[in-house]
């Protein structure tokens, strides 16, 4: 069973976990918001597991009349895959380097944890690398240094690096999660946005065992 | 621990048969000889040796009881080989006769199905209570060299050697030691682990641990039932001797539908590797990289990373370097100092390479590899050499041997490996190099991997 968003967030702050500023509703017209543009629309069913696959991911919203115009294209496209049970998220925008971090209870080993760069360069290259929880902060640097992209994360073309630090305490949490929460079976958070200053869950698919 | 079963006094086999061509006729054979198949390396079994067959008088001149318990004298353990169903009644005279260690051969278990696993659970509901030990079922059985026991139905005995081998695969073990004949390659043990109702692969880490023959562990592994308790042993024994593990099975992920991404990525044998790598156990990629890696482990210290490559071929050096390279292996600078030995040594050719790799050029007689090897021992941090031989007219495999193990007397903590490029013509040169444990490699790529085992090794223990 997976977790809604409100479910998920609930689990993200328990383990003061930071993710972006969230709206979540289900009207495909909104009069107004208090986050800041520009805005991220996503859609949060549990029947869908490729959001950007299915077009249903919008970014860089810059007033009401995007976020409204994008609500009706969702509902369209949704009421055409016959899928009902949804709300609409709305996130402030994070902006750096896209990374993968998951976690897998396999039934011999316990969980698995996961460490990648995200976006296409997991679903083509699979640049990850893997530990067995617990993990201790030098086994979370380790799992970070020991991608091949590593590179990216350390500034190329005079970006800025990213926050290791930051990717550490967040894998260590994860570690944490995964030995308390043994009800949980499968975690991607997916995309974690990093940048020099903090590392940020905008998205987070958890999967439980059913109660 | 399990000192009955590596190192018994009595020894019976319960279903010898009459039938030359069945486990029962092979396993009595072997303790009898030593092997089925002939091998210098066969030794009969010096303990007392027990026949049980109701329906014969003699096989292979034993003498044959009709059961167990017709058995007056004490036996320490009991080969069992007779069909599955009747193993329930065999196991609850072996508790009669106070026999606390049991190998099964016999298949018909859990890898048939759930009759099997009702048969697998009554066995060891009458072992436990009896606190009889099993080894199987559904296994090979296994070998002691230094004991004299084969109580196995594989082909002979193997050399005596350092290398305790478990495997989930009977058969593997038959060709195994097939192949470590032609080899040089020897055993402490050899164990067919079977289905592993009752000894399991952890037990036999901790006992190879504790086992003074054995200097490093070979394992093949099809599964781990419980990989935590794998892991918290191996982590421990690794910190003692070498482990290496060949994983069969490395496909199969998909067959489960997948859920998440971190589900779809993290597979059966990425799992496997990372928990193999995070408790110290090396990976081989194949069953010759097993016991190639474990022949290197077992005999050679472990190498910080920095070493030396010495060649009589430029061609074979590049080659070994750009394995090297690949593998993460640093070729050490070699120094001003070292530089100047050798260029006043007076035995380098006028036109040797003054690099690592360190060419001695094409004429080099076992006089020049003797200098370099010692010059370049002397440099600190040249930790390990790989020696390479190419075969030429001048060449000379058995003196270069020599120089070879003298270097490896002197600098015990520097390992050596050698590449000695060829077959026929080099043969002696690697026995020779082979039986004193310098770990010989026909080509240089299974050199440079058997130093980046010993490298590995340095890092996981320091």
């Amino acid at each position: 069973m997976q977790l809604s968003q409100k479910e998920a967030q609930t689990l993200l702050k328990k383990y003061k976990i930071d993710f972006p500023k969230t709206e979540i509703f289900k009207e495909n017209y909104i009069k107004r918001t208090d986050l800041k543009f520009p805005l991220v629309l996503k859609i949060d069913s549990p029947d869908i597991i490729h959001k950007s696959d299915m077009g249903l991911v919008f970014t860089g919203l810059k007033s009401l009349h995007d976020i409204n115009q994008n609500l009706r294209t969702s509902a369209t496209i949704l009421k055409m895959h016959k899928i009902e049970d949804y709300n609409f998220q709305l996130q402030e925008t994070i902006t750096g380097d896209e990374i993968i971090m998951g976690m897998k209870r396999d039934t011999s080993f316990g969980p698995v944890i996961l460490f990648g760069l995200g976006g296409i360069f997991v679903e083509v290259i699979k640049d990850v690398s893997m530990r067995i929880a617990p993990l201790t902060k030098t086994m979370c640097i380790e799992m970070i240094d020991s991608i091949k992209g590593i590179k990216i994360l350390e500034g190329y073309r005079n970006a800025k690096p990213a926050n290791k630090e930051k990717l550490a305490e967040l894998l260590m949490k994860l570690s944490d999660i995964s030995i308390k929460e043994k009800q949980i079976q499968e975690i991607d958070f997916n995309p974690v946005i990093v940048n020099d200053k903090k590392a940020v869950v905008v998205d987070a698919r958890i999967i439980a065992e059913n109660v | 621990m399990f000192e009955k079963f590596f190192n018994p006094k009595s020894v019976a086999v319960i279903g010898a048969s009459r039938k030359k061509n069945s486990a029962g006729h092979g396993i009595l054979k072997s303790l009898l000889k030593g092997g089925v198949f002939k091998s210098n390396t066969n030794r009969a079994f010096k303990g007392k040796i027990y026949a049980v067959n109701p329906n014969a008088n003699k096989i292979l001149g034993v003498k044959c009881s009709a059961s167990i318990l017709e058995i007056k004298e004490k036996i320490d353990l009991a080969i069992i080989v007779v069909p599955s169903k009747i193993i329930p009644e065999i196991m609850k005279q072996c508790a009669e006769k106070k026999i606390d260690s049991a190998i099964i051969i016999s298949a018909g278990f859990s890898e048939i199905g759930k009759e099997g696993i009702e048969l697998e659970n009554e066995i060891l509901h009458i072992a436990k209570k009896n606190n009889i030990r099993i080894l199987g079922p559904n296994c090979l059985g296994l070998l002691r060299p230094s004991s004299n026991i084969n109580a196995s139905f594989g082909p002979c005995m193997p050399r005596h050697g350092n290398v305790a081998f478990f495997s989930q695969s009977g058969a593997l073990i038959d060709s195994v030691i097939d192949w470590s004949l032609e080899n040089n390659f020897g055993f402490s043990t050899i164990v067919s682990l079977g289905n592993k109702i009752d000894i399991t692969s952890e037990e036999l880490l901790l006992w190879a641990a504790a086992d003074k023959e054995t200097k490093a562990i070979a394992l093949y592994l099809e599964d781990i039932k419980d990989g935590k308790k794998f892991m918290e042993i191996a982590k421990k024994v690794s910190q003692l001797k070498p482990i290496i593990a060949l994983k069969a099975g490395r496909l199969g992920a998909g067959i489960k539908a997948v859920s998440s991404h971190t589900g779809g990525l993290a597979g059966s044998y990425e799992i496997y590797k990372t928990a193999f790598r995070q408790s110290g156990v090396q990976i081989a990629d194949s069953v010759d990289d097993l016991f190639e890696m474990s022949e290197a482990l077992a005999n050679q210290p472990p190498c910080e990373n920095g070493i030396a490559i010495i060649t009589n071929g430029g061609g074979a050096g590049v080659l070994c370097a750009d394995h090297c390279e690949e593998l993460g292996i640093k070729l050490a600078k070699l120094s001003r100092e070292t530089l100047y030995k050798l260029d006043t040594s007076g035995k380098m050719h006028p036109a040797y390479s003054r690099n690592n790799p360190l060419d001695l050029v094409g004429d080099a007689l076992s006089e020049r590899y003797d200098t370099a090897i010692e010059i370049l021992m002397q440099q600190k941090d040249i930790h390990g050499l790989i020696v390479i031989q190419t075969l030429q007219t001048m060449t000379q495999p058995l003196l270069d041997a020599k120089a070879v193990l003298k270097a490896r007397k002197k600098y015990p903590g520097k390992p050596i490996i050698t590449s000695y490029m060829g077959g026929k013509f080099s043969r002696k040169a690697v026995e020779l190099l082979e039986t004193n444990k310098v770990p010989d490699f026909n080509v240089p790529y299974k050199a440079a991997k058997a130093m980046k085992g010993l490298i590995d090794r340095y890092y996981w223990l320091n």
